[in-house]
């Protein structure tokens, strides 16, 4: 199996103490894994540790055996993210986000010129299909969209980046049933209509929704900072999931600094 | 063939502005001589050796004193009599009175035209009229600044929210209690913030007049750079530097805090500072300088036939400095927008940053007729160069601004596009200028607008525009000319002002909301 991307005893302190603690996970390719965990686990903390946009307290993250600090910033694209609040530029349309994406291997002149006029058409209406988005919107303002023509912009910018592994932090959160299940579709490669050459391999999702464990390959449960849990979905127990949502205190691992 | 489809988007409309850059630049280099590179290298190692000579450090502490007080007290009466004005002329004033709104239209048009002439016009004119005396930039800089400020507030009170205002006026308040209840408030904040900045705009006005022989540290920086002493010239500007950054710095603080702990009583407690600044600020300047006491000279310019206004109209080349004008502005206009973007885009860095808002501070703090002068050690008069001034200096001011509003905005975009793997300044143009593109640009529009005013500056020394005929025309007590040139600037600046109006609330428009016209 081959192993992506790997967090080694991985701490971060934040200004009210630990928010992550000694965390060690390996993240393999192909691997779908639902990263459950209450409020203020740490789960959106170790996403942005793992894409690389917050710098860990202590431990090491590595991409494909190399140290992430070691790699250049247009490694970077092999990591895809898709954030809780989307972070799309709302004074953009829809293409120009979409073709953000596309940024970690274009020049700077490409950048100015996707400001100036249409380029790579072609690609972003596959990738706004793949999304579920109809090409009509596509010289829209993403400030123009719905919450949910949104986040198909986001999903649609994640397609043409092309990432490896996909990051997403509670892309659920604010979905009707119906959007959740084509979401959730598209993220895990489970549906027969989309091509693989955009879709990723390997996808981590944030969620608060432990009845969806079976569509994923493994579970990594969080709490207070800590890896409580990591097993195949298919053999985590309905206690664990009821002890990973207890308020019971969970005691730090031996030998870290509280 | 498909048709090529341009749209720019509103972070590249902050950068093709620059194109300006290309003829100015052309120009200047092409106009550059050897013989000032001598003068060059000289003005430069001088920054490192500024003189000490006791004599002139006297000299100088009474030229920063005499700029402050100015500064002080232009700022203190236009900002109260701009107050006023904004109140009469606003038409919810005259509306929660159950009066017809007509007269503050009347009033607004009223107080264009002293907003319309630059305070050093207004200085130039007073001299002539009252002679030299050491209130006259205090009223060079009340005249316009009360204008401007009186706008302000007017554009403020007239845009809020009248729910509140209806609310009380039905409850049976009388109008001016439920005036000051209702939009008191929510005027406040502004009104603080605002405040502020025309005191720095005041401190560099007063500099300014000071370079055209209105008196302080102006007068002395004018005197040392014009006689090549530029060891004593780099003293008084290291002083001014130091004044406007810790003026600078006190006011951001006092915004700070004012935005951390709204004070309910700050509105009141702003103008009681205001009405101290004024008289203590007076009081200074009488100190300073002892001849104030003396009666103004009076004499007043006589007012031209119609015969010698029609024969001026006649003589004056009116397409040339028209032309001469306008393209000054824009070009002007051009640097000033895209070269703090364009900077910021090359440099992204953090260190780069910090050495990019000093630079800004050096050129903003700096009057353009001396940059000018300075410019012209190496190479010779042309409009390009007087627009490399005037761009410069608000490329100064729109550089502080661009950077301080890229640090309070949201990281998340640019956070999000780093994550792609972009590069720096990819990551920054699609990241950082663009969440703040239409902002700034609504600031250029009116920054554009300023120097439309400002070209008068620079038009002297480098012998063009409108505004360089006007001083002209005063030197040679050519009143015909001078009234129809004030009369001409007055007009294109109000049409500037309108333009760039509508272009700014073209910019505020929500992405969504300019998309659908």
């Amino acid at each position: 199996m081959i192993t992506l991307l790997e967090l080694k005893k991985v701490g971060l302190l934040g200004r009210d103490g630990a928010r992550l603690m000694d965390v060690s996970i390996k993240f393999h390719a192909g691997q779908t894994v639902a990263l459950l965990g209450p409020s203020g686990a740490g789960k959106s903390s170790l996403l942005a540790i793992a894409n690389g946009s917050i710098t860990p307290s202590s431990g090491q993250v590595s991409w494909r055996g190399i140290p992430l600090r070691k790699r250049s910033k247009r490694d970077r694209r092999s990591i895809g993210t898709l954030w809780q609040d989307l972070h799309l530029v709302e004074e953009m349309t829809v293409l120009q986000n979409v073709n953000c994406g596309a940024l970690g291997r274009r020049s700077l002149m490409w950048a100015l010129a996707n400001l100036l006029f249409p380029v790579d058409s072609v690609a972003c209406r596959r990738c706004l299909k793949q999304a579920g988005l109809p090409e009509e919107l596509m010289h829209r303002p993403v400030s123009a969209l719905s919450g949910g023509q949104r986040q198909r912009v986001a999903l649609a910018r994640l397609f043409r980046q092309q990432p490896e592994l996909v990051l997403a932090d509670e892309p659920l959160s604010s979905l009707d049933p119906a959007l959740v299940d084509e979401l959730l579709n598209t993220l895990l490669r489970q549906s027969p209509s989309h091509s693989a050459d955009t879709l990723p391999s390997s996808t981590v999702i944030c969620l608060h929704r432990p009845d969806l464990i079976h569509r994923f390959d493994r579970v990594i449960g969080l709490k207070q900072g800590q890896v409580v849990l990591d097993a195949p979905a298919a053999d985590v127990s309905q206690e664990q999931l009821h002890d990973l949502y207890q308020r019971r205190p969970v005691p730090p691992p031996p030998g870290s600094v509280q | 063939m498909k048709r090529l489809w341009l749209r720019p988007s509103p972070a590249l409309l902050c950068l093709l502005p620059g194109l300006a850059l290309v003829p100015v630049l052309w120009v200047v280099v092409s106009g550059l001589h050897s013989g000032g590179l001598e003068s060059w290298v000289g003005f430069l190692a001088a920054a490192l050796q500024p003189s000490t000579d006791p004599l002139l450090l006297q000299s100088l502490r009474q030229g920063v004193q005499v700029t402050l007080a100015t500064a002080l007290v232009g700022w203190g009466l236009s900002t109260l009599i701009g107050l006023l004005i904004g109140v009469i002329s606003s038409d919810v004033v005259w509306w929660s009175h159950r009066l017809p709104t007509w007269p503050a239209a009347c009033l607004r048009r009223l107080f264009a035209l002293p907003r319309a002439v630059h305070e050093l016009l207004w200085g130039l004119l007073l001299l002539q009229v009252v002679g030299l005396h050491p209130w006259v930039a205090v009223a060079a800089i009340t005249i316009p600044y009360a204008a401007l400020v009186g706008r302000v507030i007017r554009d403020q009170l007239d845009s809020l929210d009248r729910r509140p205002l209806k609310a009380l006026l039905a409850g049976g308040s009388s109008a001016p209690a439920a005036l000051l209840t209702s939009l008191g408030p929510p005027l406040q904040p502004v009104l603080m913030s605002y405040g502020g900045y025309r005191l720095e705009c005041a401190l560099r006005s007063a500099t300014l007049l000071g370079v055209f022989g209105l008196g302080g540290i102006g007068t002395e920086l004018q005197l040392t750079l014009q006689s090549l002493r530029f060891n004593e010239f780099w003293t008084g500007l290291w002083l001014l530097i130091g004044l406007s950054v810790g003026l600078e710095q006190g006011l951001a603080l006092w915004r700070r805090q004012q935005h951390r702990r709204p004070c309910a009583w700050g509105g009141v407690f702003g103008i009681g500072v205001i009405v101290l600044a004024c008289l203590a600020g007076g009081h200074w300047l009488n100190q300073l300088l002892g001849d104030s006491a003396m009666p103004l000279q009076w004499m007043l310019p006589p007012w031209p036939e119609p015969g010698a206004v029609q024969a001026a109209a006649g003589e004056l080349p009116w397409l040339t400095l028209l032309q001469q004008t306008l393209e000054l502005t824009l070009l002007a206009a051009g640097i000033a927008i895209a070269l703090p973007p364009l900077c910021l885009l090359l440099v992204p860095g953090g260190l780069a940053k910090r050495l990019l808002l000093a630079a800004w501070t050096l050129i903003r703090v700096l009057p353009p007729p001396l940059t000018l002068l300075m410019l012209l050690l190496a190479n010779v008069p042309s409009l390009a160069l007087a627009a490399l001034a005037l761009g410069l200096q608000n490329a100064g001011v729109m550089g502080r601004l661009l950077i301080e509003a890229l640090d309070q905005q949201s990281q998340q975009p640019l956070k999000a596009i780093e994550a792609t793997g972009a590069g720096a300044r990819q990551a920054w143009l699609v990241g950082a200028l663009s969440p703040q593109s239409r902002s700034y640009l609504a600031y250029g529009a009116y920054r554009t607008d300023v120097i439309l005013r400002e070209t008068v500056v620079v038009g002297l020394v480098g012998g063009t525009g409108l505004g360089w005929m006007l001083i002209e025309s005063l030197s040679s007590f050519h009143w015909a000319a001078v009234l129809l040139l004030i009369g001409c600037f007055a007009v294109l600046t109000l049409v500037g002002e309108a333009i760039s109006d509508a272009l700014r609330q073209r910019w505020l428009r929500t992405p969504e909301e300019a998309s659908t016209g």
